[in-house]
């Protein structure tokens, strides 16, 4: 049989198999050792579990279960709603500093936390109902929440980005590095979109006042005494140092990625212990058991997603493809654009662990001979993932959204997030444009790359 | 739906249908034995990331060398991964497309999560047994990891071994307990 032949039945079976509703991990699993049991010498067989382990057994990707953890301590602690009355207080002054503020706090609460929908629950709780009282639109304050979520999987330490560097053999903390400017350029777009819609909010209810004298609560002017403003400090100051601290443990050089992510993680609970007083048993057993929960569920799939592309790239099928796309001479940006559509459409169905390691072998040959940089494509890959957060059919942070303010009707969520669907569109254009948003970083902390 | 490790608040994890008789007693039996891996990994999560701290102060006020924590974090995170794939499978909580459930009866959804099951316990089945030949080869001889502290490599390979084993154990009765109930409607 042709490598096409069976590389289209290879797809077609996982397909079937996914799509019948089997676990992910399982349905790779499963098409992985049926085909390497019509196709591949039978001694393959007998190395299956070997090869899963040999591939999970990497202290980097066993890395993911503790910055779970350490995302879990933070999320489910009232961490977020601190961070959040903090930003608020400081920056009310601000026109539309209250929008400012929620983006700040997704932003580094995200750092802290590693996931997006963890985010948006944490910030959103306390931030949708505090923009809504301030008379803020209610698909406004979704939308702000929604996108601002987003920046979870981009700013370090990012799961997804774990993964691409495994299937990229990309440095890590170059990766993480390359996030940053990136998230603060999404950072930006949002707060000025903030300020824009918050102008344009502002205009309406004062020409309707002016008109009418129907008050609006956007209107009102709101003051903080400065021991308001002070008395949150000593709840969030630790949180972000843990941040800085964990960050600067990694780049200065004193600790790997993994050492950096059981640190934080054992920090963040000794946090948690101190400043909300969680440490009893009883309290922690939320948090640990829902960590092992998310954490093993995603280890399945990766273990199983590894053993998927052994097996893909063993019946020459990943090169195959690969060859193929670069065979067809596209022009670079073309290829670009297809293969970051391809991204969108599997987003659709797939999280974006097995995207990333059942697409790698076969994306990222065609991208390095196109001449991008496998670190930048990186980053732009995952703001595309981060994209299908935040629009249908998928939209996982839509729905985080419905949960937390079920009374927002659900047109009215999609339409707020609208805009930031075209920000985070135009900050692909932008990194396109201008790469060095992303790859300056790196290249400043760590030195040019010797080879890429 | 957490694809990406989130869940959402209020959407509480699936409790497993409750089951009478022999299967009843099998599953409060597997629910207690997965009350107590659930705790023996959290200390395992701890463990590890207390390791890996370890492993950094070593190095940096002791000058020590790191040689044996990167592997023993690895074995433990393996072991807790691995050992609460069948908690996790209890709550239905391994990700899966259900695209297809909107378009069925429920009497043929009925069958498609049969088949589903059936198929996945296979998968595992397979790979429950080729984990336990791994881990017989590495016993008989006396495999150890390529590392300089070269622990034993029975240890994860057991691991992973009773971890599926666990897992087929949860997978096949929950296909028991599902054709009891369809036996009985």
């Amino acid at each position: 049989m042709s490598t096409l032949s069976v590389g289209l039945l290879y797809g077609g079976a996982t397909l079937f198999a996914m799509f019948a509703g089997m676990p992910i991990a399982f349905a790779l699993g499963a098409v992985a050792v049926v085909f390497m049991y019509f196709f591949m010498p039978a001694a393959s067989l007998d190395t299956v579990t070997q090869n899963v382990f040999e591939e999970m057994a990497s202290i980097t990707l066993l890395s993911i279960p503790l910055f779970i953890l350490k995302g879990a301590a933070i999320g489910k602690s009232r961490a977020g709603q601190d961070l959040y009355s903090a930003l608020h207080a400081w920056m009310h002054r601000v026109p539309g500093g209250l929008g400012i503020a929620n983006v700040f706090a997704c932003a580094l609460f995200a750092a802290m936390a590693g996931s997006s929908p963890a985010t948006c629950s944490a910030i959103g709780s306390a931030g949708i109902p505090e923009m809504r009282k301030r008379g803020y639109s209610p698909g406004f304050a979704a939308g702000l929440i929604a996108a601002g979520g987003t920046l979870g999987i981009l700013l370090p330490p990012s799961i997804t980005m774990i993964l691409y560097a495994v299937a990229s053999e990309q440095s890590l903390g170059r990766l993480f590095l390359a996030g940053i400017g990136p998230g603060f350029l999404l950072v930006m777009l949002f707060s000025t979109y903030a300020v824009f819609r918050f102008q344009q909010e502002y205009q309406a209810a004062r020409t309707e006042f002016d008109r009418s004298g129907q008050e609006h609560e956007i209107l009102r002017e709101h003051h903080y005494t400065m021991a308001q403003k002070f008395s949150v400090l000593p709840r969030v100051l630790p949180f972000v140092l843990l941040l800085t601290g964990v960050m600067f443990a990694l780049y200065g050089g004193f600790a790997t990625p993994s050492e950096t992510a059981g640190l934080g993680g054992l920090l963040a609970l000794a946090l948690i212990a101190v400043i909300y007083g969680v440490w009893k048993p009883a309290d922690l057993e939320p948090i640990l058991s829902s960590t092992l929960r998310e954490s093993t569920m995603l280890m399945m799939i990766i273990g199983m997603s590894l053993l998927y592309s052994y097996v893909m790239s063993y019946l020459h099928i990943s090169q195959g493809a690969a060859q193929a796309i670069v065979a067809m001479q596209l022009d670079k940006w073309l290829l670009l654009a297809t293969i970051l559509m391809l991204v969108v459409i599997l987003g659709f169905f797939l999280p974006p662990v097995s995207i990333i390691l059942m697409t790698a072998p076969i994306i990222l040959p065609p991208i390095r001979a196109a001449g991008f940089d496998l670190i930048w494509f990186g980053v732009v890959m995952t703001i595309v993932m981060e994209l299908g957060l935040i629009h249908p059919p998928v939209g996982l942070n839509i729905f985080v959204i419905r949960n937390i303010a079920p009374d927002i009707p659900l047109k009215e969520v999609i339409y707020g997030t609208l805009p930031f669907v075209v920000l985070m569109i135009g900050a692909v254009l932008l990194l396109c444009l201008a790469p060095a948003i992303s790859t300056y970083l790196p290249d400043l902390i760590m030195g040019l790359p010797s080879t890429r | 739906m957490s694809a990406h490790g989130f869940e959402l608040p209020g959407a509480a994890p699936a409790t497993p249908e409750r089951a009478g008789g022999v299967l009843g007693a099998a599953q409060r039996a597997l629910a207690a034995l997965n009350t107590t891996i659930m705790l023996l990994s959290s200390l395992a999560l701890i463990g590890a990331s207390l390791i890996l701290s370890y492993s950094v102060l070593a190095r940096y006020y002791f000058k020590a060398a790191t040689y044996w924590q990167d592997e023993a974090a690895v074995f433990l995170l393996v072991g807790a991964t691995f050992m609460t794939a069948a908690y996790v499978q209890s709550r239905r909580g391994h990700v899966a497309i259900d695209a297809a459930v909107g378009f069925l009866s429920p009497a043929a959804n009925r069958i498609r999560l049969f088949v589903v099951d059936g198929a996945s316990l296979l998968f595992c089945a397979f790979f429950s047994w080729k984990s336990w030949t791994l881990f017989h080869e590495a016993w008989e001889d006396g495999q150890v990891t390529s590392s300089t502290w070269g622990p034993p490599l029975w240890i994860p390979y057991s691991v992973m071994a009773a971890g599926m084993t666990l897992l087929c154990m949860q997978l096949a009765l929950q296909i028991l307990i599902a054709s009891q109930k369809s036996e009985r409607a």
